[in-house]
């Protein structure tokens, strides 16, 4: 029953993502891990060369795990959505999520008791917590229940795609590290990145920056999203943000001298994005 | 002055003065017995005298023994008279006082004053011992009396110096509460209800506006989560007119604002719920310099001069608190700092000042702590910034002041 009820997923997504536009699969693929051979897993959807995580979302606004998906979905991802406590358990309790995006505040249950759930059932798959509670408390306790990571409601989706790329490379991939864009050749381990096999000389902040602008590559990332990513949300600088603009010249300029496309496009007044055209 | 002190103070005031009128008025009624009845024996010399000028109708010759003198002479007064008086000793070389009595007798016809003097030695000798006595006991009974107390003070308070002991290191909302022993005593055990009753109301009400804060902080929150991400899904429309953009950025920013007024408020109510409770020791100087790293940048980026003058600070309070503290000093004076400005922080080890060139003349010190007041009407800022700034140095037990001087703004908080 399992494993047909598992095929006949599979089989729907497969032809979900058939139907997705042919730009989307070239981008999924650019975005390629490397597998061992011999790895199996089924946290994630295979269809031909392309791989899909399978990310699952307990939420039970409907308007915020629909963006969550609608985002997630154009990249590496498939999202299922959970609205509530006991749809997530029959769904961990099947299926192996690569991540789960998990809301603390459930109408019929805690997201803290899917954690205890996840680890009765020893399963290992990723967990962020999104919750509007910002205390310190809840923080500690979701972490100690065995979540991954934590973030505050509101958040930004480019940030939400980070962590939660973050958790997928630290859960699934140990011993492979790389990440490849284009020309660009990202070591995470080492934090540096390569150009045709040239070391790219950049700051830590510059890294930083350009692994945000590869794992949220084609989408419109905004200014402010940059700022918190870069520096904190405590940093209260919302009048200027003049001083990311100074960090992104900078970081073209270096792409561009060591031989890279020039990927950064701004976006009006609204943001930059990060893409091959 | 604790309650010991204070009880023995007045206990010992009290008892000394007691016992020294009490002494006092013992001292003269033995004096005032004691020389009723030298007198008594100086009747009896009187009548001893009288019965011997009956008799021999002559005065008796006058002896002078060790401790009592006779004498006469010829009277003034041609009455008969008789009177008392305590004399010094006719013998200049002792200091026993003598008792006198005088009085007149008709002799032969004529009045003769007739003295007799007593020697009072043994009876104030007497006197001495007994005040000595009685003195001696006094002082005995002082201190063991004050040695009882005390130990037995020490012994009955016990459960309320415990219970005090358990409300000094009690802090509310840390879920600690403190225990208390029950004991013999009725009213220590009572205050010890009384005092359990009221923690429990009071973590109750904590407790309930601590949930009350994270209720609203999620109610809020989540319609803000879902602007933000509906914005976050929409700009990635590429089909997006110039305008549309502008206004989509518009809503964004608005979006943002409210989030950070959100959070604030959020951030404030915390403090006054003393939900930073968590305290520890650390070096001030070593936040301050991360702080100085983390802000570089953004310094630079506006073409301000930073100068500092740090030394080690040890201070204890919250860390996130000190931190939260130190992005608003930080932001606020690089904020309203002009362009190519100057920034001091002089950090000494009670004081932490910061100073930014002002773009306009002192300002308002009576609203300048008060929430949503605003400096300059630029609509970027909310106006939280100082009030929190002012609320983490009233939980950390900390000053912060506000000085213009020579066209600059100073804030200082003292540790």
């Amino acid at each position: 029953m399992y494993l047909f009820e598992y095929l006949a997923w599979e089989a729907e997504y497969t032809f979900d993502c058939l139907q997705k536009n042919d730009t989307i699969l070239e981008q999924i693929c650019s975005w390629k891990y490397r597998f061992p051979s011999e790895f199996k897993c089924t946290f994630a959807v295979s269809f031909g060369k392309y791989l899909f995580m399978k990310v699952l979302i307990i939420e039970d606004e409907k308007a915020l795990s629909e963006s969550i998906a609608t985002y997630l979905n154009s990249e590496q991802y498939i999202c299922e959505v959970a609205e509530n406590f006991q749809t997530a358990s029959a769904k961990i309790g099947q299926y192996e999520y690569a991540c789960i995006i998990l809301d603390i505040n459930l109408p019929d249950g805690s997201g803290l008791d899917i954690l205890k759930e996840l680890k009765t059932h020893k399963k290992t798959d990723g967990v962020l917590i999104i919750s509007a509670r910002n205390s310190l408390d809840d923080r500690l306790n979701g972490l100690n229940s065995g979540a991954d990571d934590y973030l505050t409601k509101p958040f930004h989706l480019s940030e939400l795609a980070a962590r939660v790329a973050a958790i997928i490379r630290r859960k699934s991939f140990d011993g492979n590290n790389s990440l490849l864009f284009e020309e660009l050749e990202f070591d995470l381990l080492t934090k540096t990145v390569h150009i045709k096999h040239h070391l790219l000389e950049l700051t830590r902040k510059e890294y930083d920056l350009l692994l945000y602008f590869v794992i949220n590559k084609n989408k419109v990332i905004n200014k402010s999203a940059i700022a918190e990513h870069l520096w904190g949300d405590n940093m209260d600088m919302a009048d200027s943000y003049d001083f990311i603009y100074t960090h992104i010249k900078n970081l073209r300029k270096k792409l561009i001298q060591a031989g890279a496309k020039d990927y950064v496009h701004s976006v009006y007044g609204m943001g930059y994005k990060f893409s091959k055209r | 002055m604790n309650l010991f002190t204070r009880y023995f103070r007045i206990n010992l005031l009290a008892t000394v003065i007691v016992f020294m009128l009490a002494s006092l008025a013992f001292y003269f009624l033995l004096r005032y017995v004691s020389i009723g009845q030298v007198d008594d024996d100086l009747k009896i010399e009187k009548r001893e005298i009288e019965s011997y000028v009956a008799k021999y109708h002559r005065p008796p010759e006058p002896i002078v023994v060790h401790d009592q003198n006779i004498s006469y002479g010829i009277s003034e007064i041609h009455r008969p008279f008789r009177s008392f008086k305590t004399i010094p000793s006719p013998n200049p070389d002792e200091k026993e006082n003598f008792r006198e009595i005088s009085f007149t007798l008709q002799v032969e016809g004529k009045w003769l004053l007739f003295k007799v003097a007593k020697s009072l030695e043994e009876t104030e000798s007497l006197n001495r011992s007994i005040i000595i006595i009685s003195l001696t006991t006094i002082v005995a009974i002082l201190i063991v009396s004050l040695l009882i107390n005390r130990w037995l003070l020490r012994r009955l308070w016990k459960p309320f110096y415990l219970t005090l002991d358990g409300l000094e290191k009690y802090r509310l909302g840390e879920k600690i509460s403190p225990t208390f022993e029950t004991n013999s005593i009725h009213e220590f055990n009572l205050l010890n209800q009384t005092i359990n009753r009221f923690i429990r109301d009071a973590e109750k009400e904590f407790f309930i506006l601590k949930e009350f804060t994270e209720n609203a902080s999620h109610e809020l929150q989540t319609p803000l989560a879902i602007v933000q991400s509906t914005l976050d899904v929409l700009i990635q429309d590429e089909s997006l007119s110039e305008s549309q953009s502008r206004s989509l950025q518009n809503a964004y920013m608005a979006i943002q604002k409210m989030t950070k007024l959100n959070q604030s408020l959020l951030l404030l109510n915390k403090i006054e719920n003393k939900q930073f409770a968590e305290i520890k020791a650390f070096d001030f100087k070593t936040l301050v310099v991360e702080k100085m790293t983390n802000w570089q940048e953004l310094w630079q980026g506006r073409d301000l001069h930073i100068s500092a003058s740090l030394h080690s600070a040890m201070i204890s309070m919250n860390e996130q608190l000190a931190d939260i503290m130190l992005n608003n000093l930080f932001s606020n004076a690089a904020r309203h700092c002009v362009e190519g400005g100057d920034i001091h922080l002089a950090l000494s080890s009670n004081m932490f000042e910061i100073s930014n060139t002002a773009r306009s003349g002192s300002l308002d010190t009576e609203k300048l702590f008060k929430r949503f007041s605003k400096m300059d009407q630029s609509t970027d800022q909310h106006g939280l910034g100082l009030s929190i700034i002012k609320q983490i140095t009233e939980v950390s037990n900390m000053q912060v002041t506000y000085a213009y001087l020579n066209g600059k703004h100073i804030f200082s908080i003292q540790f």
